[in-house]
């Protein structure tokens, strides 16, 4: 009997290794799929970069040669990063930097200041304002945009590098995002920082804003991405070359009869990287955050 | 020592002041990198031509153009000259946006312009003209002569010759059948619907089969945009898509020069030729648009100048739009853009579109059946419910119906601005 049993659940394990070998090759060739899906369009438009004939782009898309550069060359990044003539792609970058730093930086403070005061500060009718800033994030920026560049335009801001960032800077969607993030942190901690005689302000700095890391780096990534894809707000609110982000710059080689692929998958390469590096540098806590927000749901 | 000071200081001052008296002229265009840095270019000739007057460049993308010009609008911040496309003059004008041109442009300019030209920039109540151009624009029948040839295809040599719908369709099946083709053409759906394509494109086959987009004398859509002829070329059309003729909206804008040469013909723009020889070479053949009903029709219009109302010096904002026609190197960058005449000497020195040239059927569109799109202020409206109506029967919806509705959405529309006076008093 037990020598009848043994060589069974041999069998039964043989079969379940079997079984689980399956489900990890059907699970990596998913992920190898999705992977696929997601990485073919930006190998893609690294190769066309590669290629200075925009016609000969155009006609390779839709097969394999679009995934192919038989005679490489870098003159398109050339052609796109000068400083200065009409079209002064390497400054519209440097600009659209300045922007994604300044906004994401000041947003940064902005955003966690207000979300601090909401969660712990002894502001009167907290619960009010956190209504108002929720009611505030369903309001579409498409539905505000014309009124706010009557505003700025008022107030003699237009071309400048401030009307790209003061608008943005905060935002009711960053807002709550802190406020959750510091509501869930234990009550002793300002509790005790209170009784050693620290102000808000200190609390804010030296404990709260140290230890959340992960909702920094999701604000980061969101606001990074969102400030670098600015397009229509820009475009209404910049008139010349010396605030013009990189957004409205590659806009120009979308021509009413021609688009010059060649030289928009070059600038749309270089203005992938930044937003790349944002990513990598804060992806540990972003995910981290993600996570952190589906569990505590 | 004190008085030289002063003196400097005095000078930089009146120096400083003289610069300060400059007159600046803002102008706002659009444009691909090439016609940027030819405008660019253009300016600063001027300005060394003219050492008291400034030019400032605004560039709007072309597909946020309509944006950027709202916002321009409701800032009070209109240029002194602006870009315009051609169709959109007429609500422009009605709003009170633009002034006329004709007193502020040089005589020889005005004299020099093509019929279709001043069509383009003429608005219909005061038929005064409101803009001028260098260039216009025309859309053309694109044959892979390998095809045509694989089926016998009789070539039109002119647009009196062109093909009649019964050749088109009987070409469009047998080309279906043809080895190597997977659409027998591509009417260009990849441009999708937030371009003026559909509109520019597809309302002259409307026309030539006997309708139009709005009756242009009592200005009412419905009865004319829903009438029998228009929903016969639009089931026509659709018939077309539902046999799979027709290169999808997905498959983009390359099929037929892409690897293979799957799409036979194209109706395309004049800018397209560029694309399609630098591929084909002369397996290009360029033709006249078919005649869907007795007469041919085919588009016209494009992007213009105009001076608006808002410019303190219309006189310079003219005198800078002058120049410009007139630049050779402006010319010169027009011409290797295989731009289409709207002047008659540009015409006389773009061998591209003279008599023997390769484009010479779309030039000779202009003059025999070139049809503007509809010079009325409800325009933007008008574009926008036919456009929608097309993507609808593409998509396999009841043509009567989506054109009713499209035709009421305009009629609504200018019913909602009481017929915008004065149109309403045109018959």
């Amino acid at each position: 009997m037990s020598d009848l049993a043994i060589p069974t659940l041999q069998t039964e394990a043989k079969r379940e290794r079997s079984a689980i070998g399956s489900l990890r090759v059907v699970q990596t060739g998913c992920i190898l799929a999705i992977a696929l899906v997601i990485v073919s369009p930006l190998f893609m438009l690294l190769i066309a970069s590669l290629k200075d004939d925009r016609f000969q782009i155009l006609a390779d898309m839709g097969s394999f040669r679009a995934f192919w550069a038989p005679n490489p060359t870098l003159s398109n990044f050339a052609e796109v990063s000068n400083f200065s003539g009409e079209l002064a792609f390497g400054r519209y970058l440097l600009n659209s930097l300045f922007i994604l730093a300044s906004t994401v930086g000041a947003g940064l403070i902005v955003n966690s200041m207000a979300g601090f005061v909401l969660a712990w500060g002894s502001l009167r009718g907290r619960a009010l304002i956190l209504s108002l800033v929720i009611a505030l994030y369903v309001i579409p920026q498409e539905s505000i945009i014309m009124p706010l560049v009557i505003m700025v335009s008022r107030a003699g801001m237009t071309d400048t590098f401030a009307v790209q960032i003061v608008p943005w800077v905060a935002s009711p969607l960053y807002i709550f995002l802190f406020y959750q993030f510091f509501a869930q942190l234990p009550k002793e901690l300002f509790e005790a920082a209170e009784m050693d005689g620290a102000s808000v302000f200190r609390i804010y700095r030296s404990i709260f804003l140290p230890l959340s890391l992960p909702a920094l780096a999701t604000v980061s990534i969101l606001m990074g991405i969102e400030t670098w894809n600015q397009y229509l707000w820009p475009i209404l609110v910049t008139q010349t070359d010396y605030a013009r982000p990189i957004t409205v710059g590659i806009a120009t080689f979308f021509g009413q009869d021609s688009i010059y692929w060649d030289r928009a998958m070059a600038a749309s390469v270089l203005m992938m990287i930044p937003i790349l590096v944002l990513y990598l540098a804060f992806q540990r806590w972003f995910v981290s955050s993600f996570i952190g927000s589906a569990v505590k749901g | 020592m004190g008085n030289r000071l002063l003196s400097f200081l005095m000078a930089s001052v009146a120096l400083g002041g003289m610069a300060e008296a400059k007159t600046v002229i803002h102008v706002m265009h659009q444009g691909d990198p090439g016609w940027v840095s030819t405008y660019g270019e253009v300016a600063k000739r001027f300005e060394a031509a003219n050492p008291d007057v400034d030019i400032e460049l605004i560039y709007a993308p072309h597909d946020a153009y309509n944006e950027k010009f709202s916002a321009a609008v409701m800032s009070k911040q209109l240029p002194d000259v602006m870009e315009l496309d051609a169709p959109f003059l007429a609500n422009y004008v009605w709003s009170g946006y633009l002034q006329p041109i004709r007193p502020l442009i040089d005589e020889d300019v005005i004299e020099d312009m093509t019929e279709s030209n001043i069509a383009q920039g003429t608005y219909p109540v005061d038929k005064e003209l409101y803009a001028v151009g260098l260039t216009d624009s025309s859309v053309v029948l694109y044959g892979n002569r390998k095809y045509l040839e694989a089926i016998g295809a009789r070539i039109p040599k002119g647009v009196d010759d062109a093909w009649t719908r019964e050749e088109f369709e009987n070409y469009l099946e047998k080309l279906s059948k043809v080895e190597g083709v997977k659409w027998p053409i591509d009417t260009f759906r990849g441009y999708g619907i937030k371009t003026e394509w559909i509109t520019y494109a597809y309302g002259p086959i409307l026309q030539s089969a006997g309708c139009d987009l709005i009756d242009r004398k009592t200005w009412k859509s419905v009865g004319t945009l829903d009438s029998d002829p228009c929903v016969d070329a639009l089931t026509m059309m659709q018939k077309w898509v539902k046999n799979g003729w027709v290169v999808p909206q997905s498959s983009g804008t390359n099929q037929f020069f892409a690897e293979g040469h799957p799409a036979a013909l194209a109706f395309g723009g004049h800018w397209f030729y560029a694309e399609a020889a630098a591929s084909m070479k002369d397996d290009t053949v360029v033709m006249p648009l078919p005649k869907f009903g007795a007469e041919g029709a085919s588009p016209n219009g494009t992007w213009i100048w105009g001076i608006t109302t808002a410019s303190e010096h219309p006189d310079v904002a003219g005198k800078f739009v002058s120049f410009m026609l007139k630049d050779k190197a402006f010319r010169d960058y027009a011409k290797k853009d295989s731009a289409y005449p709207g002047l008659k000497s540009f015409a006389a020195e773009s061998p591209l579109y003279a008599d023997g040239g390769a484009m010479a059927v779309a030039f000779e569109q202009a003059s025999k059946t070139a049809v503007a799109r509809p010079p009325h202020p409800a325009y933007p409206i008008i574009t926008s419910a036919f456009m929608g109506a097309v993507d609808e029967i593409f998509n396999g919806g009841d043509v009567k119906a989506a054109l009713t509705a499209a035709a009421e959405k305009i009629d609504e529309d200018i019913e909602e601005n009481d017929g915008y006076p004065p149109f309403d008093e045109q018959q």
